[in-house]
């Protein structure tokens, strides 16, 4: 008998309006564990190469793993996937909140969309049964109004919807998938992919829990996490959000700003956790922001959502949106040289509204920042905005735009890889993408691994595909038991890109993107600083699902096998090492702070690229896995 | 809550007594008075560094510091009198 999941993956037909429901076996919840890896197996099943990502064939999957729902923090995450409309490789989002533990209560572990609707159309799945209804009536609503129209009309206030903005209708290319109205499935552009379907939202409700093999070890677990969430290294980010991490990047100047050209930014202090805790957190003023300004996703006592209320001033930013992240105080801030921090939380309230990815957005916007202060775009290019270094206005203007696909908005809706290609004039150079997927706000010319993990990862960059440099390097001695346990008994030199580094690298590859296959939440689950380690992992795993053998062997193996399946989607769709680039401005030095001076070397690069590769198994010139590997994996099926 | 003046155990010693500046931030603020938002001064022996800094308050987690706002990784830096010193905790992700 199955523990923790169901065993039941429904296929959806919106061409035909037809439905199936797939009931693999043990077997196969082992080998993928859920998540993206499981999302992987359907793609690259069923997808034909070379499928335009915008059109009926592109297939769009809705994941959960065996352990989500159970009752313990951290787990009720989900993976979107599906080919990326961004950058035409692999497509892969994570995101949490309430949905993920709903859609595993309405009796599905997984949901495969295909084809296209003739109308727009949503998806009601509810206690084990499912439909498609007519959804013409909130297409073109913002998430908050769509959200409260399909509780209303199906009668309960408990559903959870996911669901595309406006953004995901008018295939911004970096529209993400958003439930709750602000947790956000956001990079890669799943929502374009979504609303290329003609599918509005998906809306799930149910009571149909799956058994939990050991329900006391469960609880054991989740109270031990509970007990040590105020003395642990998470316990700043539960009270100030992952924003609690600016000022510590600014100390070491690895604050992106001006677009990546440095490293440290005046006006950190005016966008950071503490400050958003202080003045913008709903009940701030009250001193009630504990209670009322945080957030949380299903049983997580960690509680690091932020919620954002303005009644006040230019910005006037409802709570229903949630409020910004690190990610998104930097893109819209320190990137564009911003420190109002209301103008911040109204491009994000924007972005929640509309359905947009806030990395990709905001850092589009920097983009246009540079090019129009170094004279390259003009206020004939931008409608009249002046993109002058610090312009919170233009900013919130033009994010607004993007989401409407209106004037210079338009070019920028698809992405700033293709905006620049489009004007030209040197643009190219301030780009910061790899894959054509933006940068997010962690500093590769300083954190060194990250260079090589954003220039390899099969859908572009991102900072929670491994573990960053400084926990083996500055703070080692902090978290010498995890990583002995992983295999690492000495400290590697700061700012190495040296074997040993390439093998950290790889290793906990391996382990993050097995959590992106289990939809672990990667502040409470990880390598060293998170609440609970790697062994950890081990007996949820064991204690949801009874697999009384599954060991951290079986993660590493998972989290590897999903990144050979990645690489080999993209190997399908043209990509190589060729396309394994790191943007120029990364080989140029960082002005000012900590980081002043600091570049990434191409020659030390290059062989970094080639340890990387060595160490994962894939031939070195093309970077593509070897038969051999894939055979290994279990993986031989991909290529026959 | 840690004791924020740092008084030498024994007065008569001569060695002389530093003030340094001192700003904790994110959830390093809790160990001061919220009023203090972070900030105070402190008193410690010449010949303190910053790891006799950290015990002092109390912090034995991996943090970020600087002093005098340039980053520093040697936590046995020896401090100066007046010196500005910032701790900052920090997580990866976000
Ligand atoms: S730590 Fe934050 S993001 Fe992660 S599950 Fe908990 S509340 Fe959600």
């Amino acid at each position: 008998m199955a523990h923790g999941y169901h065993g039941k993956i429904l296929h959806v037909n919106l061409t035909a309006g037809e439905f199936a429901v797939e009931e693999p076996g043990e077997d196969f919840y082992r080998k993928y564990l859920g998540g993206s890896a499981l999302a992987l197996y359907y793609l690259l099943k069923d997808m034909p190469p070379g499928a335009d990502p915008l059109e009926p064939e592109n297939i769009l999957v809705l994941a959960l793993s065996v352990v989500t729902g159970a009752s313990i923090s951290g787990q009720s995450r989900l993976t979107a996937a599906a080919k990326s409309p961004l950058t035409g490789a692999i497509g892969d989002s994570q995101g949490g909140g309430f949905f993920p533990a709903e859609l595993k209560n309405a009796g599905f572990d997984a949901v495969v969309v295909k084809g296209k609707s003739p109308k727009p159309v949503y998806l009601w799945i509810h206690d084990g049964e499912y439909e498609l209804r007519d959804a013409a009536h909130i297409w073109g609503s913002i998430t908050g109004v769509a959200e409260q129209t399909i509780r209303e009309e199906l009668g309960d206030k408990k559903i959870e919807v996911m669901q595309i903005g406006p953004a995901g209708e008018n295939a911004v290319r970096f529209a993400g998938i958003f439930s709750n109205s602000n947790r956000a499935n956001g990079r890669t552009g799943m929502g374009a992919v979504m609303g290329s379907k003609n599918l509005k939202a998906v809306a799930v409700r149910g009571k149909i829990r799956p058994s939990i093999a050991d329900k006391t070890r469960l609880s054991t677990l989740a109270k031990w996490g509970a007990a040590n969430l105020s003395d642990s290294d998470i316990a700043g980010l539960a009270k100030y959000g992952t924003n609690e991490t600016t000022g510590a990047n600014q100390n070491s100047g690895t604050l992106p700003t001006y677009n990546y050209n440095s490293g440290v930014f005046d006006g950190w202090e005016k966008i950071d956790g503490p400050t958003m805790y202080d003045t913008v957190l709903k009940g701030a003023a009250e001193g009630k922001q504990d209670r009322e300004g945080r957030d949380t996703c299903y049983a997580c006592t960690v509680r690091c959502k932020r919620v954002v209320e303005i009644q006040e001033g230019p910005y006037k930013v409802d709570p229903t949106y949630g409020g910004p992240e690190y990610e998104t105080t930097s893109t819209f801030g320190s990137y564009c040289a911003i420190d109002d921090l209301a103008a911040i939380c109204k491009a994000n309230e924007i972005c929640n509204q509309y359905g947009m990815d806030t990395i990709s957005c905001g850092a589009t916007i920097s983009w246009a920042y540079e090019a129009f202060n170094e004279g390259k775009l003009t206020p004939e290019d931008t409608d009249g905005l002046d993109l002058s270094w610090g312009n919170a206005e233009s900013m919130v203007k033009l994010t607004e735009k993007i989401a409407r696909r209106e004037g210079f908005g338009d070019l920028l809706a698809e992405g700033s890889e293709r905006a620049a290609k489009s004007i030209g004039r040197g643009t190219e150079a301030y780009l910061i993408t790899f894959k054509g997927q933006e940068a997010p706000a962690h500093m590769p010319r300083v954190k060194r691994s990250l260079a090589v993990i954003y220039a390899v990862n099969p859908f572009g960059a991102d900072h929670q595909s491994h573990e960053h440099d400084p926990v083996i390097e500055d703070d080692f001695e902090y978290y010498e038991e995890r990583l002995g346990a992983l295999g690492f008994n000495a400290r590697v030199e700061t700012h190495a890109l040296n074997r040993e580094k390439m093998r950290f690298t790889v290793a906990t590859q391996r382990l993050y993107s097995a959590m992106d296959s289990l939809n672990l939440c990667q502040f409470v689950y990880g390598s060293t600083w998170q609440l609970y380690g790697p062994d950890d992992i081990v007996e949820l795993v064991q204690a949801v699902t009874g697999w009384e053998d599954f060991s951290y062997a079986d993660i590493e193996k998972v989290g590897e096998r999903r990144i050979n399946m990645m690489r080999m989607f993209n190997a399908r769709e043209g990509f190589d090492r060729r396309q394994d680039l790191i943007p120029e401005k990364l080989f140029k030095p960082l002005k000012g702070g900590a980081s002043d001076g600091w570049k990434l070397d191409k020659d030390e690069v290059e062989g970094a690229l080639d340890t990387y590769f060595e160490l994962s198994g894939w031939d070195v010139k093309s970077g593509i896995p070897t038969p051999e590997k894939l055979e290994e994996l279990g993986l031989a099926w991909i290529v026959k | 809550m840690v004791n924020i003046t740092i008084t030498p155990e024994d007065q008569n010693r001569k060695e002389k007594i530093l003030e340094i500046h001192l700003q904790l931030f994110s959830i390093l603020r809790d160990k001061l008075p919220p009023e203090l938002k972070g900030q105070t001064k402190i008193q410690l022996v010449e010949g303190s560094t910053l790891k006799d800094l950290l015990i002092e308050l109390a912090i034995d987690r991996r943090v970020a510091i600087s002093v005098n706002d340039v980053q520093e990784r040697d936590h046995s830096r020896t401090l100066a009198d007046g010196d500005e010193v910032k701790i900052f905790t920090s997580v990866s992700g976000g």
